[in-house]
């Protein structure tokens, strides 16, 4: 299906550039909280509770931004819902503005064990970790933050995705596929989940295992549509820095690559998002099928290295630091931007925040991104 | 390196025990047992340096030196020696991330250090009063959020107000602190892992 021109254009050098066919570096927008925080009388609770006026604040930041400089795509929409869609991948308590937390202070996580040891048995027992989910859920969520999550990423997923076509703008990413053990971390807390790895791992893996036919059902029931480029695959506490080799190897990576091969076979972009640093495990990656990934990193993988390994075997998408958005200048900003651009070159590469903005990124910062693209 | 420093950084949980328990039953004094465990957890984050033991290993480490500890203290004579010093550790203002600063916590007690750990969403004042009552040379602040740089800032600064800032060092870390955010708030030191931190306190209180 088509949309319409500019969503055409913008959509050819997404494509492109995952192909490494780009002669330039794709502008790439990401900042899933700046909206609000940049918009007059806009506080982000409200952002966050209201979707329709979310949503338009999203929308009306990304025109704002393109007018200065030029926006190619986002990687990451307007996260309406978003207090579900993290409970749902953390297994954990989330902390919201205006209602835990100030009215503009930035969600946050409440990481606390509520996976229980007989849950692992329950999960082996029906091969899915769907009743340890009913059970967990009311523990950490009021129904009506699943409701708000369901209503805006199911029910008005279609709606939401046309009106970011209807605007010109590709979504890279329209969701999320979280391997188990992200969901594990969370639920268990880290500190108990991550001494079951040492002290049981053939278990963890044989939970693992059951949960995987969750994920294949997840990805199996996505939606066809054109608009539906890539998905993120998590990423956040399986980073090579995290773990140890012995349980990246075991418990990371085969359900990373796995998910990423399903996502291919569906026709979707896996959008590897590597928060923190991957270098360790680089050579991995070639393990996926060539130019059909994309790796989306932080500033903290180093991205001359993973050029040099992986070639063009996968594009790129990052890396600014949210350090660097917050407190340093626009003209740091785009020599950041552009000695990246001169080291790795332009293809295969999305510029963007890496990870996210943080909702105290400066505005000229965030400006200064796609200016220093459209520049190089 | 001994048994039992060997165990540990192997991360051998079940043998470590054991060999702990052997020594202890065989009349070893447990100081000298809790010695080599230091040595261990200090192998550990000279290993984590050059990135051949990682965060999860840190962590491991953390929780068999919690439980090495349970295992020894009742046969210790004395509380294992002075300590090297103490450093006020904290979240700060506005930020609930723990798991940084728990590494840090347990990496530092390991390295001999007595740490106050205030926890998380630490107010400045607190940390003031922390600073002022034990009378401590090295601060710590943890922080994993952008949003929160300002309250590193604020804490900086009502440790100025409080007038003694001259007296304490301040260290901060977590995720997306480094030498900028040093610059911005007017701390002294970042510390990229909780290796650095051990290093930087170790050199502060010397």
């Amino acid at each position: 299906m088509r949309y319409n021109e500019i969503y055409e254009e913008r959509r050819r050098k997404v494509d492109a550039c995952i192909r490494f066919e780009n002669r330039r570096a794709v502008s790439t927008f990401m900042g899933q909280s700046v909206a609000a925080t940049h918009t007059e009388g806009m506080t982000l609770a409200r952002y966050m509770e209201d979707h329709e006026a979310g949503l338009d604040c999203y929308i009306d930041f990304l025109e704002r931004v393109n007018r200065e400089a030029p926006i190619d795509c986002f990687n990451f929409g307007y996260p309406g819902g978003h207090q579900g869609g993290l409970v749902l991948s953390w297994w954990s308590r989330v902390r919201m503005p205006g209602k835990e937390l100030p009215e503009n202070s930035i969600w946050q996580v409440e990481e606390r064990k509520v996976v229980e040891d007989e849950d692992y048995d329950l999960i082996l027992r029906d091969g899915s970790a769907a009743s340890v989910l009913e059970r967990i859920l009311p523990l950490i969520a009021e129904p009506k933050v699943m409701e708000d999550f369901v209503s805006f990423n199911v029910t008005n997923f279609d709606r939401v995705m046309l009106r970011y076509c209807e605007a010109g703008y590709p979504a890279l990413n329209s969701g999320l596929v979280i391997t188990p053990f992200e969901n594990l971390c969370g639920g268990r807390s880290i500190h108990v989940f991550f001494r079951d790895c040492y002290r049981q791992p053939d278990k963890v893996k044989a939970v693992q295992d059951a949960m995987m036919n969750d994920v294949r059902e997840q990805i199996r029931h996505l939606p066809r549509e054109d608009y539906m480029i890539g998905r993120w695959v998590g990423g956040w506490r399986g980073a090579s820095n995290l773990v140890s080799q012995k349980i990246w190897d075991l418990l990371v990576w085969p359900y990373m690559k796995e998910a990423a091969l399903l996502l291919i076979e569906q026709g979707i972009t896996p959008i590897l998002h590597l928060d923190a640093c991957w270098d360790r495990d680089l050579e991995r990656f070639l393990e996926l099928p060539r130019q059909k990934c994309i790796l989306n990193t932080d500033g903290m993988t180093d991205l001359r290295k993973a050029r040099r390994i992986l070639g063009d075997h996968a594009a790129f998408l990052g890396d600014i630091p949210s350090t660097m958005l917050t407190v340093s200048s626009a003209d740091e900003i785009k020599d950041y931007v552009k000695r990246l651009l001169d080291d790795i070159g332009p293809q295969g590469v999305f510029i963007a925040p890496g990870c996210d903005a943080p909702a105290c990124a400066k505005y000229e910062n965030l400006v200064a991104i796609h200016e220093a693209v459209q520049e190089y | 390196m001994g048994r039992i420093c060997e165990l540990l950084v192997e991360l051998d949980e079940e043998r470590l025990m054991d060999a702990i328990r052997e020594e202890l039953a065989g009349g070893t004094d447990a100081a000298a047992v809790f010695i080599e465990c230091q040595e261990g957890l200090s192998e550990i984050g000279r290993l984590f340096q050059e990135e051949k033991m990682f965060v999860s290993d840190l962590m491991m480490a953390g929780v068999l030196f919690k439980d090495i500890v349970g295992l020894i203290m009742p046969h210790m004579k004395t509380d294992g020696g002075a300590a090297r010093g103490k450093v006020v550790l904290g979240t700060v203002k506005d930020d609930i991330h723990d798991i940084g600063k728990d590494i840090v916590a347990s990496m530092l007690a390991a390295a001999g250090f007595d740490v106050i750990d205030l926890g998380v969403d630490v107010p400045p004042e607190e940390f003031v009063r922390a600073v002022r009552e034990n009378n401590v040379r090295v601060l710590a602040l943890s922080c994993l959020l952008a949003s929160c740089y300002a309250s590193i800032l604020n804490t900086v600064e009502a440790v100025k107000a409080a007038g003694i800032r001259e007296k304490v060092k301040i260290l901060i870390g977590g995720g997306p602190v480094d030498e900028h955010v040093v610059r911005y708030s007017g701390a002294d030191a970042y510390g990229a892992t909780a290796q650095d931190a051990v290093d930087y306190c170790k050199e502060a209180l010397r």
